[in-house]
């Protein structure tokens, strides 16, 4: 006999054994996105729903800057809320998200929420002679405190906040870091607290302090990521700008020493003008790269567009000696998009194109409204290729297989398409050539056309 | 008289091409250019050369990829290695050159280390 069961398996009966209830209900958190204040909220859910672990109520100290801070405190906020609570959570059919949901509306509530009077509550951590609950988690040790009045290595401020003799702290640590502590009591059923309560809180606390922990890494992750994208940019940026740098600052030296004629000085000159043009440019670019088109895309006619960068002059010099075979659709339908960036991404593409292919080569610009939504551009050459390691970072900014490039095109390109709502591929084999396929959105009419 | 000293340059910006020939020949150098490293190693194919200047980042085969060519065939060939980037000296294969120099609007120590390394002025 063969048996299956779905992967997520809901909520267990409800007079299962706590343990199971507990795993349950964490396991569940699985199945959300992950996000660290609802699965602390899960923990807490955990440790105070009545078919969990079943204490009354659960609060959660933050380490934040050297300081144990007050963050959640979920529980009822008095002994007619609680039996209500209670109430509600043993209707049948209250299932693991009912009661996250409730959890979550007790902490949005305005005034009145236990949460809002431990806002303040800070104690110093790393310091000698310290109290309870900070001493708790400075010396990584599970604590119950039994009539706390009566204990003076408990802090009386904190006696008066959470209003009750015996409470359980449970520090939160992980690989020797402190992330907080979870203190626990039961405020309103006066239950005695067991051993086996104290083991299922430990669990739930190691479970907490991976997740505070977690969440700390995958920050500092991202962070890593930003400063070492940074530092490929900066790197990029300053090759970029130090070989017109080097130009200027040469030819510059050699008309201050006054050196050779006329014409050289000119020459000179002109050089460098040249190179600064090459510097602003670089800067448009760099301005260009943190800011595009921010209106909705609108329709437009792209058969001017195309026959535009056919005829731009730099495009005209640099063809000589390679052939150019056009091929546009007689008719062209009304394109969603941009027609000044499209225009500029269709120039781009072709200079590329004309960069890649050797003399005698062909480039080719093709268009075709055949298909009933899309509207299909290709920019073809057979130049040299482009190698499998090389298509993966094409579309990167600041990626470059030329000296004098910026490696900003290809990206500009795709950025330019998909904010007009298309796509782009590429096809390649070295050594053959490359093709770029982009799909612009057609204009979408009524149905009476 | 003493025989003019060769330098190859390897180098694809045109404008520093000509800068880079120009100074060095006022120091009384003959300087051949090749604008990558294909044009590089056929260069060397044709001709000797007392000392070679490259850039890394080129179009087809980098700097580092020529030296190491360079460096399988003519052993004996000075190297310097003049980059815009400061953090390819970190790069083991560059420690393979003779010097390392950043590209920089003074020429002044790109000569120097030229000087040095051809023992002549």
């Amino acid at each position: 006999m063969i048996e299956t069961y779905g992967l997520y398996l809901g909520d267990v009966e409800r007079d299962a054994p706590k343990e199971l209830v507990l795993l349950s209900i964490i396991a569940q958190s699985y199945f959300q996105p992950f996000s660290l204040q609802d699965n602390l909220l899960v923990i807490l859910t955990a440790l105070t729903s009545g078919s969990g672990v079943g204490f009354n109520r659960a609060m959660l100290l933050r380490a934040e800057g050297g300081r144990l801070k007050g963050e959640i405190w979920l529980g009822p906020a008095t002994p007619e809320e609680a039996s209500s609570i209670w109430e509600i959570l043993s209707t049948p059919g209250i299932g693991y998200l009912e009661i996250v949901e409730h959890n979550r509306s007790l902490l949005s509530r305005h005034g009145g929420t236990l949460t809002d009077t431990i806002k303040g509550l800070s104690f110093p951590l790393g310091e000698n002679g310290l109290h309870i609950p900070a001493r708790a988690v400075e010396r990584r040790e599970i604590v119950m405190v039994k009539d706390g009045r009566n204990e003076p290595e408990v802090d009386r401020r904190f006696l008066d906040v959470i209003g009750v003799e015996d409470f359980l702290c449970i520090p939160l640590v992980m690989r020797d870091e402190i992330q907080g502590e979870i203190i626990l009591d039961n405020a309103f059923t006066r239950n005695p607290i067991t051993e086996r309560d104290i083991k299922l809180a430990a669990i739930c606390g190691l479970i907490a302090g991976n997740y505070i922990y977690t969440a700390t890494l995958h920050k500092r992750m991202l962070e890593m990521e930003k400063f070492a994208a940074m530092g490929e940019m900066a790197m990029y940026i300053t090759h970029q700008l130090r070989n017109p740098l080097v130009t200027i600052g040469g030819f510059t030296d050699q008309l201050l020493r006054f050196e050779g004629d006329r014409r050289k000085s000119h020459r000179n000159l002109e050089i460098i003008r040249a190179e600064t043009t090459r510097l602003e440019d670089i800067v448009y670019k760099l301005g260009r790269l943190l800011k595009l088109e921010q209106k909705p895309p609108a329709p437009f006619d792209p058969g001017p567009v195309l026959r535009a960068a056919l005829e731009d002059p730099g495009f005209q010099a640099k063809s000589r000696g390679r052939q150019v075979k056009v091929r546009l659709p007689k008719t062209m339908p009304r394109i969603m998009g941009y027609p000044t960036q499209v225009g500029e991404a269709i120039r781009n593409l072709l200079d590329n194109a004309l960069d890649a292919t050797p003399e005698g080569g062909t480039v080719y610009l093709l268009a075709s409204g055949s298909d009933p939504r899309l509207f299909i551009v290709k920019v073809k050459d057979t130049g040299r290729g482009i190698s499998d390691k090389d298509r993966e970072r094409l579309f990167t900014p600041f990626f470059t297989t030329k000296e004098r490039g910026m490696g900003l095109g290809l990206h500009f390109v795709k950025r330019i398409v998909e904010s007009c709502g298309g796509e782009i591929e590429v096809r390649s084999r070295e050594g053959k050539g490359t093709e770029f396929r982009l799909c612009f959105k057609k204009e979408e009419r009524g149905t009476d056309e | 008289m003493k025989t003019q000293k060769k330098i190859l340059l390897v180098e694809d910006e045109e404008h520093l091409c000509l800068l880079y020939q120009e100074e060095l020949a006022k120091e009384g150098f003959k300087v051949t250019v090749a604008n990558d490293a294909d044009q590089a190693l056929e260069a060397l194919r044709k001709d000797r050369f007392d000392l070679i200047i490259t850039d890394i980042r080129m179009p087809g085969k980098d700097g580092i990829e020529l030296i190491t060519h360079i460096m399988g065939q003519r052993k004996d060939i000075p190297i310097i290695i003049n980059s815009a980037y400061q953090s390819y000296k970190d790069d083991f294969m560059t420690w393979a050159a003779d010097a390392y120099v950043v590209k920089s609007s003074s020429l002044d120590e790109l000569k120097s280390r030229v000087k040095e390394l051809l023992g002549s002025q």
